[in-house]
């Protein structure tokens, strides 16, 4: 009898001690994420432009009904889609290609993993520049080196055609976000026993076989988080396009991505209440392809969990 | 000497390979194509950097002919030398590391106690506030960024240090916590346990036996935040204008929408990314296994 209530008493003690201890930080994050959270969505249901003077009328889901309808954001959508869907299923597809391939016993491998820390420790504007130096139309080396082994007889404008921009774009953030990827898709690999390829190339299966009945299973996890979290970052890019593009967006707003839409709608429109209502929007939609990826891969984990 | 010959007996027994040299050749023509493929990645990875640090070092007209002029003798430390006697460039770089450790210092302060409850200790609510840690990487910073201009400026905040600290903790704070939960998950409770019976106190078992046996992935949790805090640069940018502007802002400014200073951006981006790339690899063992700690754990 007087074990449990002893046992009682220590368990509301711990209690206490860990809420005490947590509560700090969650107080922190809750405020200070919580209540501009709040003032967003509060701002987005106003047609409030700094522009056009203080007055602002309430609206409700006015400005939401607007940009359902406005070719401007329809573009900027296609545009996250195309960058969205080169960063996170190429990425993720390049960066198992890549582990598979460091995952082999070389010498020097080591030293080629604490190497994929480089692009990853990089900060994004520096990053932006780095890439500028390359693809610069007047003086980048890229151009140098294309008109140098004849492969183009003019310089390429990389960073003055809408398309090619984008695609420069793609190919910065790839450098950067690889190595994470990578680092995900290793740890996984080191977790297969290598006694399974044994048996299955004792069995006969060839490496295309090994990879696809072995290798890929065993990485649904790494994948999986990698899928969602890379998602995450890919629609709500913003630095690299900024630095890439002078702060534009451009060429001819070839690079504006939804996200980078709310910035210029807010910042250089002055337009608060529809850039609020825009930023939400890349909000919502990044919940939602995150609830994407879970329902989409999540069931299969469960059933492997219920199988083992 | 028998120990060591035994081995040679045919490890690979009962997979009894065909005769003739093929299969060896093949290996062999696949460790080329390997290291052929891993020398590629390297040049990948490492160019464009290398390239920005060529790029701060000679004159831009040696640079930017029909053949780069590489020649030793044309190498200069002008750029830097100037760079670094320019307050105006010195100023956002001290801004940068004040707030760079203060957000750390704080981060770690209130990450790790909020870790270690969520680690050992079971509420409810406290899985949904780790999912919520977590969820915090889904908000795009353009969400909050009017909001919190408002509320800084409100308080007098706005373009100063403490306002940028107080910004960068509420961002930086999930992830610490994230990233802590996974390295105090490895350590053994029964160490605690034993300190427990010893006479210690649920705090002092924290401090004395939990956070030095976590020290490696505090350390790893520590860098990670202040490189953060570090590269972070739209948050700078909106939240600054000119006395607390950070070396990101400074350093994307060199890039105008239509002419730009090559060399000094170069040498701008060589100077901001070298602090966290020398931390990152310093720390590169406990980073890479707090990083994937998440995804291993599912």
């Amino acid at each position: 009898m007087s074990t449990v209530s002893r046992a009682d008493l220590r368990r509301r003690r711990d209690l206490r001690f860990g809420v005490g201890l947590s509560l700090p930080a969650v107080a922190v994050v809750v405020l200070l994420l919580g209540y501009p959270m709040g003032y967003a969505l509060y701002m987005s249901g106003f047609s409030w432009n700094d522009k056009l003077g203080s007055y602002h009328p309430f609206v409700g889901l006015g400005n939401y009904r607007d940009l359902l309808v406005d070719p401007a954001v329809h573009r900027a959508l296609g545009r996250t889609l195309y960058f969205s869907v080169f960063t996170v299923l190429g990425g993720v597809a390049l960066a198992v290609l890549i582990a598979v391939l460091l995952n082999v016993e070389f010498r020097g491998r080591t030293l080629v993993r604490v190497l994929l820390l480089v692009p990853w420790a990089v900060p994004p504007v520096v990053n932006g520049i780095m890439w500028k130096l390359i693809f610069d139309g007047s003086s980048g080396i890229m151009n140098t080196i294309l008109l140098g082994t004849g492969l183009v007889d003019e310089r390429v404008q990389w960073l003055a055609d809408p398309g090619l921009t984008m695609n420069v774009l793609v190919f910065a953030e790839l450098w950067k976000l690889l190595p994470f990827l990578c680092l995900l898709m290793l740890a996984g690999l080191q977790g297969i026993p290598t006694n399974i390829y044994k048996a299955a190339r004792i069995d006969g299966a060839n490496g295309w076989q090994r990879f696809r009945r072995i290798t890929l299973p065993n990485l649904r996890g790494p994948i999986m988080f990698a899928l969602i979290v890379q998602s995450m970052w890919s629609l709500k890019v913003f630095d690299t396009i900024y630095v890439l593009t002078g702060g534009s967006g451009g060429p001819a707003e070839g690079t504006t991505t939804i996200n980078f839409l709310a910035y210029l709608t807010t910042f250089s429109n002055l337009d608060r209440g529809y850039g609020a209502s825009l930023a939400v929007a890349a909000m919502v939609l990044i919940v939602l392809v995150t609830l994407m990826w879970v329902l989409l891969l999540g069931r299969r984990r469960e059933d492997r969990e219920e199988a083992r | 000497m028998s120990a060591t010959t035994a081995p040679r007996v045919d490890t690979s027994a009962g997979s009894p390979r065909p005769p003739g040299p093929r299969p060896r050749r093949r290996r062999r023509l696949g460790t080329v194509g390997h290291r052929v493929l891993v020398a590629l990645l390297l040049v990948y990875l490492l160019a464009p950097f290398v390239w920005m640090l060529v790029y701060s070092l000679y004159p831009s007209s040696a640079l930017q002919q029909a053949r780069p002029d590489l020649d030793p003798s044309l190498l200069t430390g002008a750029s830097y030398a100037r760079l670094l006697s320019d307050t105006s460039f010195l100023v956002p770089m001290a801004n940068s590391a004040v707030v760079g450790i203060s957000t750390t210092i704080i981060c770690m302060v209130l990450g790790s106690a909020c870790a270690y409850a969520f680690a050992r200790y079971r509420f409810r609510g406290r899985s949904t506030l780790l999912l919520g840690m977590l969820t915090v990487q889904a908000i795009p910073v353009i969400v909050l960024a009017v909001p919190l201009f408002i509320l800084l400026r409100a308080f007098g905040l706005y373009d100063r240090l403490p306002g940028l600290i107080v910004t960068y903790t509420a961002f930086i704070l999930p992830l610490v916590v994230w990233m802590l939960v996974g390295f105090f998950d490895e350590i053994p409770p029964s160490l605690e346990r034993a300190a427990r019976i010893d006479g210690c106190n649920r705090l002092q078992i924290m401090v004395k036996i939990a956070f030095p046996l976590a020290a490696p992935g505090l350390a790893a949790t520590a860098i990670l935040a202040f490189i953060t805090s570090w590269s972070d640069f739209f948050l700078a940018k909106v939240l600054t204008s000119t006395s607390a502007s950070t070396l990101p802002v400074k350093t994307a400014a060199f890039q105008g929408l239509f002419a730009m200073d090559y060399t000094s951006a170069a040498t701008a981006g060589v100077i901001t990314a070298v602090p966290v790339l020398v931390l990152a690899l310093v720390a590169q063992k406990w980073i890479i296994r707090g990083l994937v700690e998440g995804a291993v754990k599912g």
